[in-house]
Order: structure tokens, then sequence, then C-alpha cells
């Protein structure tokens, strides 16, 4: 799967996102990095086909995306929160989403126990999501997207709610989930170690309206420390940008 | 504290005597006779029948205009100004019209609850149609669930509770408007018997069955609605 994003921009009031393009090879694991309020959630938005862009263009496997329309490649999303369907249980709520590809019940119920065991939550697929912990839950949430078997997967801050502790195994899990896959990941997230952690590719997006900032290879050519260093000295002036910026800034 | 209550109750009916206030005895042994006699089945059946149609037939049209509502936003305007013309008639008007358009019969208590009762089930659930979590919806949309999956898995549990809800006050003011409604024209049900009682200088009896309505409302409460809420609220 190759997605690439060619000049897409947002304008809502006043221009969101001015003018972003990058594009994501197969199996790469690209984290999208900026301030606070630089439009990271509505570009992850506007390629998983979810709202449209005022301008430019997505394209999957050399077909674009377009809002509200079905793209022939499967997008897996795990959003900030969980929204899993508090009634069901953590099973149904994964074999939900395999009911449109129209195989019988025992099979979903089986795919189902096998991604919830993937993201280690094997033992509690009867439980409703209110008896788990917020971890837990998004656990859940990334196994119902990995459940599609997905050609893109997008994740947007899906850590945000999380403690420190939490986010550092959920963090390596994901990892792990990524090399076990092989899917390719795009991971929207404003916290510099984790991109580093996790991402084989970091783009920085600027201030709002946002562009791209820095896009680079994180292969270890790089030493981490510096790395993390940069990229804190950029995501600083960025934020500083932003908050000069006018009333809306900040 | 009932001790007490009762102990009260007697010293006010020895004052005040029968015809004002009939003392406890009074009202057991007319308790005990209307058991004894079947009586406090007739009525208390008749009532709840005449409940079962109005209210009933309420909950059904409800559930009919929340859909039409959940389907088109023109249909969510009417019925939104609908329930608030409703809400704001009184029982009175009810048992006017309906006596007018259906005659001294079955059908004016029927009629009065199903109007009276009609707004407060329909608001609750027009309530929680437009509660349901977007976010949850939107999620369907990236997994491309179809409308109708969409409908079971996510409509229809958010707005059950919304519905229960309304169905348990509705079902209290279809046993409380009912009655009122029986005082007209029907020889049978709680509102009819209490009247009767009155007319004939009973007044212990109409005592009796005030507690045979307060017993049938806290035992549908209790036995009823608090029990398919906490079916329905399992997962909390």
């Amino acid at each position: 799967m190759k997605l690439e994003v060619s000049g897409v921009g947002k304008d809502y009031l006043i221009p969101v996102i001015d003018s972003v393009s990058f594009a994501v090879e197969p199996g790469e694991f690209l984290c999208l990095l900026g301030p606070n309020g630089c439009g990271k959630t509505t570009l992850l938005r506007i390629i998983g086909g979810l709202e449209p862009a005022t301008r430019g263009r997505v394209i999957l496997d050399g077909r674009p995306v377009v809002f509200e329309q079905w793209h022939d490649r499967k997008v897996g999303v795990v959003f900030q929160e969980d929204r899993l369907l508090p009634w069901q249980t953590l099973r149904d709520n994964v074999a939900l989403v395999l009911t449109p590809f129209g195989r019988p019940a025992a099979e979903r119920l089986a795919t189902a126990d096998r991604y919830l065991n993937l993201v280690g939550l094997g033992g509690f697929e009867d439980y409703y999501p209110g008896r788990v912990s917020g971890g837990m839950r998004q656990r859940a949430a990334i196994a119902r997207a990995l459940a599609i078997e997905p050609d893109l997967l997008l994740m947007d801050e899906p850590f945000g709610a999380l403690d420190a502790q939490n986010r550092r195994i959920m963090q390596n899990e994901v990892r792990r989930i990524w090399r076990q896959t092989g899917r390719t990941i795009v991971f929207v997230t404003h916290a510099i170690e984790e991109a580093v952690a996790i991402g084989t590719t970091l783009v920085m997006l600027s201030a709002r309206p946002a562009r791209v900032r820095e896009a680079i290879r994180n292969d270890g050519r790089v030493e981490r420390a510096k790395l993390i260093d940069d990229l804190n000295t950029m995501i600083m002036e960025e934020v500083e940008r932003q908050q000069g910026g006018g009333p809306l800034g900040g | 504290m009932a001790a007490v209550v009762v102990a009260g109750w007697w010293l006010l009916s020895l004052r005040y005597g029968a015809y004002v206030l009939p003392s406890p005895g009074a009202v057991a042994r007319g308790a005990a006779e209307i058991v004894a006699t079947g009586e406090i089945w007739r009525h208390t059946g008749a009532s709840l029948a005449r409940i079962a149609v109005g209210f009933g037939g309420a909950v059904l049209a409800a559930v009919l205009l929340a859909l039409l509502a959940f389907l088109s936003r023109l249909v969510r305007g009417v019925v939104h100004d609908l329930v608030a013309v409703l809400n704001s008639t009184s029982v009175f008007v009810w048992i006017v019209i309906s006596i007018i358009w259906f005659g001294l019969s079955n059908w004016a208590p029927i009629f009065t609850t199903f109007m009276i009762t009609l707004p407060v089930v329909a608001s609750n659930l027009v309530e929680g149609v437009a509660s349901v979590d977007r976010r949850l919806l939107e999620m369907g949309d990236v997994y491309r669930l179809s409308g109708r999956q969409k409908f079971t898995a996510i409509v229809v549990p958010s707005t059950l509770p919304y519905l229960v809800a309304g169905m348990k006050i509705g079902f209290g003011l279809a046993l409380k408007v009912s009655v009122v409604a029986e005082i007209f024209g029907v020889t049978s049900g709680i509102g009819y018997v209490m009247n009767y009682s009155r007319e004939i200088l009973a007044t212990q009896m109409v005592f009796v069955w005030a507690l045979v309505m307060i017993g049938v409302m806290t035992l549908t409460d209790k036995l009823v609605f608090d029990m398919v809420s906490r079916r329905l609220m399992r997962w909390r």
C-alpha cells in the first residue's frame, strides 16, 4: 500500500492547513508531529476520508480518497478515544466491524479473539469496556482496527489519555504489532519521544497554517538524543510562531 | 416510624369521625373484604387493561414518531412542536373531549391515557435519539457498517435507556390519569370504584383503593422497570 498526500490544505474560517505533501511507502511507520492545534488530526481525518480537503489530493495505491465515498483499500482508524460500544463485550466490539465482510458469525468471533490475543487481551474477551482500564480499552480499539486487516492504519494520538507508564507499554506494543503484521501506519502525536521511539519516518508540521517543516528518516543514523533535541527545538520555534500568529494563536 | 404514623392516624380518626377520616382498623377490614370478594382483582384488572391499551398505544406511537424523527429533519421539528403542545394540555381537556368523541365508554379513559402519556414517552425517546454519540456513528462509518447495522448496534442500544425511563414515568402517569378518567361513564376500574365508594359514604373504601393504587405503582416500578433497567445496564 502506498499513500501519497499531495498539496493537501484545509480552510475552516481561517486556513488551518496551508499545503502538506509527503509519501508513505508500504510497511512504513510514519509519525506526524507538530505543535498542538496545527491541524494534525484534521490531516489524518482527510487521509481517512472522514473530512473533505479544501485543496490537494490524497492517493491510496493510485486511487484518490474522496470524502464519504468507498475506497477499495481498507483503512483502520484508532481515534483519540477508544470509541468502543459500551454495551458490547470486547469480543463483540471487534467482531462488529467484521460484519460488512459477510463471513459467518463463528469465523468473525474467532478472528476477534485472535486479534484481542495479539494486543494482549487474551482472557478479557467477555469483558465490557467499562470493566477494563483505559489502556486495555485502547488496546481493544487497536485490535478492532487490525481485525479488518487494513491496508492503512491511522492512529490519532491513541495514547493521549493514558498515564506515562501505560503509554510506554503501549508504544512498545504498537511497535511489536507493526513488526508482526507489517501494516502501513500513520501515527499522529505531539510527543517527540514517542515519535522517535516508534516511527520509521518523522514528519514535523509547522505552526498553523501547517506545512511540512521537516521530514526525517528515523533509521538510527542520527543519534536518538540529538534527534529528540533537534525536534524539540523545532517544535518550540513553531509553538512560538503559532502563539505570535494572531488572535486565534495558541 | 410506621407505628407512630398509624397511632397518629387512629387518634385523628377518633377526633374527626369515620366519614372524614376512617380508622386504620376500618381500612384494614375494607382491604381484607375486597381481597376476599375478589373485587380487588376485578377493578385493578379493568384499570390495568385500559392502561395496557392506552399506554401501550402511546409507547408504540412514540417509537414510530422517534423513528421518523431520526430519519427526517422535517419530522423532528414537527414532533418537537407536537410534544410541546401535548405536554401543556390539561388532563381534563382530554377527558371532556374523549367523552364527546367516544361517549361514556372504555375508550374515554383509554384515549385520555394515550394523549397524556404520548408526549412523555415521545420526548424521552426523541432526546435519546438526539443524544446518540456522533463519534460512535463515525466509527461505524470508518468500518463501513451499513445503515441497518449502525441502527441496531449503535442507535437502538443508546436509546433504550431513554425509552425505559420514559415508560417508567409514563406508566405512573397513566395510572393516575386513567383513574381520573374512570370517574366518568364506566362501571369498573379503581377510579370508578373510588368515586362510587364516596357516593355511598364508604370513605374507608376510598382509602383502601388509594392504597391499592400505591401498591400497583410500587410493584410495577420495582418488579418491571427496575428489573428491565438493570438488565439493560448490565454492562455498566
